[in-house]
């Protein structure tokens, strides 16, 4: 892939460019644009057993909703090699290499290493999760069949690009040898994908076809408003895998996403938007503000708005995505899901990879079932007209990975 | 006309010579106008468009509107001309497509139409989407997805807003930006639908399907989506009437219009209960007793549009009264498109029928004001 040209990029653009772009060519312009700004190193035996457990790591913003970190990359692996105690401790080996390269925080470097259930079937295991499979009737998704998935996060594009590397020995990380490599045991997959997060990040890409100038520059999200509420957002231990081999495990669903944004910037005004995505609600009392400023750490869906659902469909013409969701929560209130989402430009298009975790991916299926508003369709709303943002979001892949204990995320097969 | 509408030639039957050379001599003017002008209530101010590259405007002609249209349907100032493309069939789908110029139309959110100006270049995609069998037209949000593809890549993912429009009935439709010329697919994805399904519809639509087709945006083809914009006289504009339905193309179930119109109130199985208006639409009113649809009576109520009697689809409509409930939309292979209820009715009967929600469906020019403020209608059962 050639490089992007840093002359033509904000800065922050180009970093992201790199990001997309991968490689040690990338990684070597993006250390030459990083400056001399030291990246902490880290500690593998300081590092929690729950691979997903982010949250105490992770920067809070004003409200105390927990940041993801910026940049993101998601490592498609395909296992080359007979899983046996030596190549499970070669992946054990590199795997805490790059803990000793990084500091756990957004610094640093985060990470989980998620297995297919191609991959179960390939070591001979019944595997512990099912394969995916289209969720709703309007999507007809490709599906991930390789065999792991890495996902790589932190604040530095750098230091995302370089662990990547560094996992098949192209590069000493942060000047941290690696005792192991992937080298002989995974050989990389397809797609690769990568992404970002943050306040500006979607304002600065609209450059591309795809992004409409109407972005709002503070938008963290492709959508334009805030996202990750804290309140929406599942405890790390309600997506825990509770027993069971995999105890203390979690599993990763990947659905990959292409937006429509010109539609829902050019066409629709913002009453609609917050209709569309929060509740009719929200958009009458404006409790929205312009990007989400006015919610804290709260959507406010839950309970009474969430249960009108079927309501506003006959009444309003339009439910919000955000209320048609929440209807799948816990009967205590609690979200099933734990989002780790984040916008993407792979493949020149506008898009999300909505990357979340659940204790089983029947979780998934039931909030994104919730969210499809198939029981409302016709009812007031369409398949997509007016039923939330479905008008503006089009499934494109979809993979389950299971996500276990950190004592067995080298090549498991219990 | 309002303030952002460019002069043209207003007489009737415009050359389309007169047409393109109006157009080329005043569209910049024209589009910065329509886009900055009085109608931006909700626009932020500070969306200052580009203007319009010169070679590519000719495909946007600048039609006056009617000032202050009636709250009905009403007589738009021009016919909108389109290029037929061949249908294409796959299974139990047949899509006609057709395409245009960038044009104005509404989307609505409960009851508040909001405008989308015509501020791409491109040109309007629109399909309508019909049974294979009968060529009935299907007129509920069947939550298609579109791909514009151009030397393999996609260049645009989109789902087309089910709409209404005098001419062209119910379709999909949305303006599409166009940014070069060349030749073009179009891959429509089809869902299995979800409304409710009744006789041999029952388990027909239940599949998805893909249908491609493609074109080349060029000169002559945005002249040609030009040609044939015809304009009535002017004493007409806003009249309360409604264009004649498009004859002809891609027809083959209803004789009037191209498969695109439900039936006449006669036209029904059981026992009328009355054609009541609301909103500027009528309510065909049944009460059907031996009938598919039902074990026992049957409340059928069919909202359509004055003049052309395209159904309204995606509106929540319910009953008080001798039958109470909410009406489900249905997609029958007998009676068509409708709103029905299980329940018994008897002479002497009296109920309410209220619009709970009007019809979400987009609307082009002389629909947007109708439909919308949508009062409860009372209907009798006659002895």
């Amino acid at each position: 892939m050639d490089l992007p040209d840093s002359s033509e990029l904000s800065r922050r653009d180009y970093l992201r460019a790199l990001v997309a772009a991968g490689g040690t060519a990338a990684l070597s312009a993006c250390l030459d644009s990083s400056g001399d700004s030291p990246v902490p190193t880290g500690d593998p035996d300081a590092r929690p057993q729950r691979q997903h457990a982010w949250n105490d790591a992770l920067a809070t913003d004003d409200d105390g909703n927990p940041q993801n970190p910026e940049h993101h990359v998601l490592l498609a692996l395909e296992l080359t090699a007979d899983v046996d105690d030596d190549s499970r401790a070669q992946v054990e080996s590199a795997l805490r290499s790059l803990e000793s390269a990084y500091a756990y925080d957004n610094d640093g470097l985060l990470f989980t290493m998620g297995y297919s259930p191609s991959y179960f079937e390939t070591v001979g295991t019944d595997p512990p999760l099912p394969e995916p499979e289209a969720l709703t009737t309007i999507e007809s998704p490709e599906f991930d069949d390789f065999d792991s998935l890495v996902h790589l996060a932190s604040d530095n594009a750098n230091v995302v690009l370089e662990a990547e590397e560094a996992l098949f020995g192209e590069v000493t990380p942060n000047d941290t040898e690696m005792e192991a490599t992937f080298e002989g045991v995974f050989e990389r997959g397809e797609p690769r994908r990568t992404g970002f997060v943050g306040a500006g990040l979607p304002a600065d890409h609209t450059d591309m076809p795809g992004v409409p100038e109407s972005v709002p520059d503070e938008a963290p999200f492709f959508m334009g408003f805030r996202s990750g509420f804290a309140e929406s957002q599942a405890p790390e231990s309600r997506v825990t895998i509770s027993e069971g081999p995999y105890a203390g495990g979690t599993t990763t669903h990947v659905e990959s996403l292409t937006l429509q944004l010109r539609t829902w910037f050019e066409q629709d005004n913002h009453f609609q938007r917050v209709a569309k995505l929060f509740s009719p609600d929200h958009a009458k009392e404006e409790r929205v503000g312009s990007v989400g400023e006015r919610l804290g750490a709260s959507t406010g869906v839950a309970g009474e708005i969430a249960d009108d659902t079927a309501e506003d469909a006959r009444e309003f013409g339009t439910v919000g995505h955000a209320q048609k969701t929440a209807r799948a929560r816990d009967d205590d209130g609690t979200p099933p899901l734990l989002r780790r989402d984040f916008n993407t430009v792979d493949g020149d298009q506008p898009g999300v990879h909505f990357l979340a975790h659940q204790r089983q991916i029947g979780d998934f299926v039931r909030a994104r079932r919730a969210m499809a508003g198939e029981d409302i369709a016709g009812e007031g709303v369409g398949q997509r007209l007016n039923n939330g943002i479905l008008q503006y979001i089009f499934v494109r892949r979809r993979g389950n990975f299971l996500v276990p204990p950190r004592e067995k995320r080298a090549l498991p097969t219990a | 006309m309002t303030r952002d509408d460019t002069p043209v030639d207003r007489t009737h039957s415009t050359s389309r010579r007169r047409l393109l050379v109006a157009t080329a001599g005043t569209v910049t003017a024209g589009l910065a106008g329509c886009l900055g002008g009085e109608e931006s209530n909700d626009e932020p101010t500070e969306s200052t468009p580009e203007p319009p590259e010169v070679t590519d405007s000719e495909n946007v002609p600048q039609t006056p509107r009617v000032s202050d249209p009636p709250d009905a349907v009403y007589l738009p100032t021009h016919r909108t001309s389109m290029t037929h493309l061949d249908t294409v069939e796959s299974g139990p789908y047949t899509v006609a497509p057709m395409l245009s110029y960038p044009h104005r139309f509404w989307l609505v959110t409960g009851t508040d139409p909001e405008l989308v100006r015509p501020n791409v270049q491109g040109l309007h995609l629109m399909f309508s989407v019909r049974d294979s069998e009968t060529g009935a037209v299907l007129p509920a949000d069947v939550g298609a997805q579109v791909r514009i593809l151009r030397d393999g890549q996609v260049r645009e993912t989109l789902s087309p807003w089910p709409m209404i429009s005098q001419t062209m009935g119910f379709h999909f439709g949305d303006n599409i930006p166009i940014r070069e010329p060349g030749s073009y697919t179009v891959e429509v994805d089809l869902s299995p639908m979800t409304v409710r399904r009744t006789g041999e519809f029952a388990d027909r639509f239940d599949t998805r399907r893909t249908v491609s087709f493609g074109f080349d945006f060029d000169r002559d083809f945005q002249r040609e989506i030009v040609d044939g914009v015809e304009f009535l006289d002017e004493s007409r504009w806003g009249e309360r009437d409604a264009l004649e339905p498009m004859m002809g193309h891609g027809s083959g179930g209803d004789e009037t219009s191209g498969g695109n119109a439900v039936r006449p109130p006669d036209g029904y199985p059981g026992r009328s209960l009355g054609e009541p208006t609301s909103g500027d639409a009528t309510f065909v009113v049944r009460y059907l007793t031996d009938t598919h649809l039902s074990d026992g009576g049957y409340l059928l109520v069919s909202p359509r549009t004055p003049y052309n009697r395209i159904p309204l689809a995606d509106m929540a409509l319910s009953v008080s009264g001798a039958l109470e409930g909410e009406l489900v939309q249905t997609l029958d292979s007998d009676v068509g498109h409708h709103y029905g209820l299980t329940g018994s009715l008897s002479p002497g009967d009296s109920l309410e029928l209220a619009v709970d929600g009007p019809p979400q469906v987009a609307r082009h020019q002389g629909y947007e004001t109708a439909f919308l403020d949508m009062p409860p209608m009372e209907i009798e059962v006659p002895q």
